[in-house]
């Protein structure tokens, strides 16, 4: 996580630098979200036995930028898959009533979804990479409220690396990769159309 | 081989009787022993086959082989089955730990063989190496005792096992299990309580269990609105404190799931139909609560709330309201309606009732008020409850003419007098008064001159033009019309002073007021009260009385404290209304508020008159009782005298001596004295005794003195004449002064100069202080003796000139010098400024200003060491020593420099210039002693 600050370059470079901005802020809430989960339910900071749910190729030095990014794209869109079943599964064991950790889920939710949409303005056309889930949340890998519970905590673990190595990577984008969307599939640029409204 | 045979028998006969003793071998062991485990409920099922009933049972934590059970227990055949069964509970979740049991039959003393272990593996055998912990997600009652076990995965360790924020003491169970139990749990939070196993570096597993309570819902009661369906609400009582989804309470109505109150939305279940009894069971995971009613549909009719309700027809006393049912079946219902009006000081609440009531007739209602109605109906027979209320509409009821005014009138002069009329309530304006109507008549005129007034006006001047009587009619006016008028004919007046008016007291503030029954009254009374001494617009007030009445409490609302009243009682009649009685008094007593006036002292010989007046009646505010008289010290009031008598307004002090003194005068009520009025007089002598303390007493006192004076004087002449006019002895001469240098015929008496000598100073700074004239000097020489007893004047004069000389040393001539030697040494003064130092008295003998009778003859410019020898040699002589040797002598010498100018240094002459040579010097104040010894 070190070395994730503020520089200020993203001001001048511009899409990409927005984008590096955006997953720093949705990496910082990331965080905020773990540390008030954990605060609520009274767990132990030290991490859950299991590692990382989403797993990805390695980000080797002989990948090119926009590859990189390709592949974290991958894993975010998993992080947000998962975290859109940790919602529904939550409200549906438990209380459903308003929360400040609840509202803090919407927000975090909202906001990797504009992060994705916003990096898939720097895929490159063509490459395609996937990122898979070592466990899914069916009904014998997560029997139990705790096990539920370990399962949040792994999920905000995960979406507290992707978004971290997302902001680094993006943070150490070149200038060239601005030309990126030059090259944006149909299918994504429509994508971020609808964004836009 | 008989031996042999009793030996086999002997031996038999022995192991049967130790098998005897030992109980073991004549019971069957238990055959068959299965265990069966129910995980969720924590029992462990035993059943085997025996003939026996009664059986030993032993339960094992099969690792360490930890006995968590060692019971016996009777236990009989299934008659059934043909088995034995037995159910143990754990209080440890099996699967925690692999557990074990074996069993035998016991008789008494007697028990079988154990029989073969059982084992059910716990879910810490090596085959299940991950992680686990045991129970999850259990529900149970807050204070209820739990265990947790944790089973640490193959190779980690084991580190803590916390309940929600504490940390745990675990007991270890086998090699990978440990357990916790925690007591008297609360309950617990939204999601449950954690229990987390967690090794040094992992968060391992953990469980969550929720504790809560039972339902606690209660005060079912089911109610139609509509006459046909029923809805039932409860009380939700105590919050169950769980809020898992299927931990939830479940709510059924007569068996039917009750949605509204299972999507915890609202605390009640409808039903389409009436039944006669309800049934609501609440459920949760840890109990159940069933709650009953039942009751006729028509006992429990709740009404909705009436619609559009209007009033069709609005006057000034009265209204018609109408309203309409939301409900059809309610036309035909038997119900009761209440109407709550709510106006300014008006509110009410009034009943109506009727079969399907939709109209009332709103009687009694005041004018020109604006009125808010709420309307809400119940049914009549068997009522239950009141119905919603409706929405509250705005009736204004129209205006009606105002009632008539109370007047009256009071006379503050034979001719001169005041209508007064008192203001209309809201209840008796029945509309804003938009004026008065004033009109008067008397017996020498014909009909009514009226006059209208303004509505701020509620009095109006009267004048009697020639004494007799005027009748006066006042009626209030309002938009709807003019009111009955209100007539008062003057009433005679009577001043105070022609009355012997009581006094009136009051209790607690208010006066009580009767009188005797006067046949004339035949419109009643009328007591009137208005503060007393008041002229010009006074605040009169009064109250009517009916004749049947003879008394009235006044009360002290309508009083002010402190405020004398003057209160009468009139009968009413057609005519003139007549005085009956007058009083005055005051509703409460306060002390006065100013002091008396005009105090004043007036001394006469040693007394003293104060004399003042009473202060004016509206500051007395309340009748004076007395004064009292203080006399005023530094610190307090000394109470001197206390007059009751209020008429009395002067006091006499007596017996004052000669000083300053200040009274405070002080007034009191029955509610206590006054700030007080002070005076000061500063007490003097009369012209006689001035005369005779001023002047005849000193005079007495000086001649007293004067004649014990002369009397002491006389007694001690010699004495006196000793120490003021001593011999002065004659100069005893050595040799050398045998032939006379110059003329020394002068003799200076020495006591004479210790008078002139007065300040040192003096003698330097007077110019006064120089040579005579030359005939004096003459004079002097020639009778030297008498001038130093008898003239002191003559030496002054001497002794300036002698002086003057010195002062000019340089002018002096050798046969001078011994002159002024002899005079100097008289001299204190200059003596010893020439003395005391020598160096300065090396400088005045020197110069001229000091010479011993020797130094004539040496140089001013002699070494000192000659000028010491010279004095030794001189004291070799008897006779006439000079001061110079003799401060050389003397070892008191330098002590003398301190009594330069003192008195001491004056009256030192006596022992400079003892009578002979021999004699001592005395001490300065020896005369001082011998005259109190009476020495002469």
């Amino acid at each position: 996580m070190a070395g994730r600050g503020t520089n200020g370059r993203h001001g001048s470079r511009g899409h990409a630098g927005r984008t590096a901005a955006l997953a720093r802020l949705l990496h910082k809430e990331c965080i905020q979200l773990l540390e008030l989960y954990r605060n609520s339910e009274s767990l132990p900071s030290s991490p859950v036995d299991g590692g990382y749910l989403v797993s990805i190729p390695p980000l080797v030095p002989q990948l090119s930028d926009a590859e990189k990014i390709s592949i974290l794209h991958a894993a975010l869109k998993e992080c947000l898959r998962l975290l859109e079943d940790v919602i529904t599964q939550e409200d549906a064991e438990f209380s459903d009533e308003d929360s400040e950790y609840k509202r803090k889920w919407k927000t975090v939710r909202d906001r990797l979804g504009h992060l994705l949409a916003s990096t898939e303005q720097l895929l490159v056309e063509g490459q395609k990479f996937e990122a898979k889930v070592k466990e899914e949340l069916d009904g014998q890998a997560v029997s139990g409220s705790f096990r539920l519970k370990m399962w949040i905590v792994r999920v905000l673990q995960d979406l507290v690396h992707w978004t971290g190595q997302t902001s680094d990577t993006l943070r150490s984008l070149p200038a060239e990769v601005e030309k990126a969307p030059k090259t944006m599939s149909r299918r994504t640029r429509r994508g971020a159309e609808k964004i836009r409204k | 081989m008989q031996g042999w045979v009793t030996l086999a028998l002997l031996l038999s006969l022995g192991v049967e009787c130790s098998l005897g003793q030992n109980g073991v071998g004549e019971l069957p062991v238990p055959r068959g022993l299965t265990l069966n485990p129910d995980l969720p409920a924590q029992t462990l099922s035993l059943t085997w086959q025996s003939d026996s009933s009664l059986f030993d049972l032993e339960i094992f934590h099969t690792e360490l082989m930890n006995v968590v059970l060692n019971e016996t227990v009777a236990v009989k055949t299934d008659p059934v089955t043909g088995l034995h069964s037995w159910t143990w509970h754990s209080p440890l979740p099996l699967e925690c730990t692999s557990h074990s049991a074996h069993i035998r039959a016991r008789n008494q003393q007697s028990v079988s063989q154990w029989s073969p272990l059982q084992t059910i593996p716990g879910s810490d055998i090596p085959e299940k190496s991950e992680s686990n912990m045991f129970p999850q997600d259990k529900v149970v009652p807050v204070g209820s005792n739990m265990t947790f076990c944790c089973i640490v995965k193959e190779k980690e360790d084991f580190k803590e096992i916390m309940y929600g924020r504490q940390e745990m003491t675990a007991t270890r169970l086998s090699r990978r299990t440990y357990a916790i139990t925690a007591t008297n749990q609360p309950v617990s939070g939204n999601t449950g309580t954690n229990v987390i196993c967690c090794s040094q570096r992992l968060t391992l597993t953990g469980a969550v269990v929720f504790v809560g309570y039972p339902p606690g819902d209660e005060g079912l009661v089911c109610e139609t609105r509509d006459l046909a369906s029923a809805e039932c609400s409860w009380k939700k009582g105590r919050d169950t404190g769980l809020r898992m989804r299927r931990s939830r309470t479940k709510y059924t109505l007569n068996g039917r799931d009750c949605l509204e109150a299972n999507e915890r939305k609202r605390w009640w279940c409808s039903s389409k139909a009436w039944e006669q009894s309800w049934t609501l069971v609440a459920r949760n995971p840890l109990g159940t609560v069933h709650l009953m009613d039942s009751a006729q549909l028509t006992d429990r009719v709740h009404l909705l709330a009436p619609v559009n309700v209007t009033a069709v027809e609005v006057k000034a006393w009265s209204a018609t309201l109408q309203w309409s049912w939301s409900v059809a079946a309610y036309k035909k219902l038997e119900m009761v309606c209440q109407l709550q009006l709510f106006a300014h000081e008006l509110n009410s609440t009034r009943n109506y009732s009727g079969p399907g009531l939709s109209s009332v007739v709103l009687e009694s209602l005041w004018p020109d008020v604006d009125y808010t109605v709420t309307l809400y109906c119940g049914s009549k027979h068997g009522f239950w409850k009141w119905g919603d209320k409706s929405a509250p509409y705005r009736i204004h009821t129209k205006m009606d003419r105002p009632d008539a005014l109370d007047v009256w009138m009071w006379m503050d002069s034979s001719n001169t007098g005041c209508v007064f009329w008192k203001p209309l309530s809201v209840r008796k304006s029945h509309g804003a008064l938009v004026g008065y109507e004033v009109s008067q008549s008397s017996a020498e005129e014909d009909g009514w001159t009226p006059v209208s007034l303004p509505p701020g006006n509620f009095s109006y001047p009267i004048i009697l033009n020639n004494g007799s009587d005027i009748t006066v009619a006042v009626a209030a006016r309002n938009p709807a019309g003019l009111s009955q008028p209100s007539t008062v004919t003057t009433p005679a007046y009577r001043a105070d002073s022609q009355l012997s008016m009581s006094e009136l007291l009051s209790t607690n503030g208010s006066f009580v007021l009767s009188w005797q029954p006067n046949a004339n009254a035949s419109s009643g009374y009328a007591v009137e009260w208005v503060p007393t001494g008041c002229s010009g617009l006074c605040p009169v007030d009064w109250k009517k009385v009916p004749e049947s009445d003879s008394s009235f409490t006044l009360n002290s609302d309508s009083l002010v404290a402190g405020v004398r009243y003057t209160v009468s009682v009139y009968a009413l009649s057609t005519g003139a209304p007549t005085l009956l009685q007058r009083w005055q008094g005051y509703s409460q007593e306060m002390t006065p508020s100013q002091s008396v006036r005009e105090l004043l002292p007036n001394q006469s010989g040693s007394d003293v008159l104060l004399s003042w007046k009473a202060t004016a009646m509206e500051n007395q505010r309340g009748f004076i009782r007395g004064y009292t008289i203080y006399l005023a010290n530094a610190a307090h009031l000394e109470l001197i005298a206390n007059i009751s008598d209020p008429e009395v307004q002067s006091y006499r002090v007596k017996g004052l001596s000669l000083s300053s003194y200040k009274f405070v005068v002080k007034a009191y009520t029955s509610a206590g004295e006054d700030a007080g009025a002070t005076v000061a007089i500063k007490m003097e002598m009369d012209t006689a005794d001035m005369l005779f303390v001023g002047i005849l007493v000193p005079l007495g006192i000086m001649f007293c003195c004067l004649i014990l004076i002369s009397i002491c004087c006389y007694k001690k002449r010699e004495w006196v004449k000793k120490a003021f006019y001593p011999e002065i002895p004659g100069p005893k001469v050595p040799g050398d002064w045998s032939s006379p240098q110059g003329p020394l015929d002068v003799k200076p008496s020495p006591h004479s100069l210790v008078h002139i000598v007065e300040s040192p100073e003096w003698d330097f700074t007077k110019e006064g202080l120089f040579p005579v004239p030359e005939e004096e000097e003459e004079s002097e020489n020639d009778n030297i003796e008498v001038d130093a007893d008898s003239d002191e004047p003559a030496l002054l004069r001497y002794y300036n000139q002698v002086v003057g000389d010195g002062s000019h040393g340089n002018q002096v001539s050798d046969s001078s010098g011994s002159s002024n030697t002899s005079v100097d040494s008289t001299q204190t003064e200059i003596t010893y400024a020439g003395i005391q130092s020598p160096t300065s008295s090396q400088g005045a003998c020197g110069g001229g200003g000091y010479r011993p009778q020797m130094q004539s003859v040496i140089g001013p410019a002699e070494p000192q060491i000659e000028f010491e020898a010279d004095f030794q040699d001189d004291g070799l002589h008897a006779g006439y020593k000079p001061q110079c040797s003799w401060q050389l002598d003397s070892p008191e010498a330098e002590n003398f420099s301190g009594s330069l100018g003192s008195p001491t240094s004056v009256t030192s002459s006596q022992f400079l210039i003892p009578e002979s040579s021999e004699e001592k010097p005395q001490p300065s104040n020896t005369w001082f002693h011998n005259f109190l010894s009476g020495k002469s």
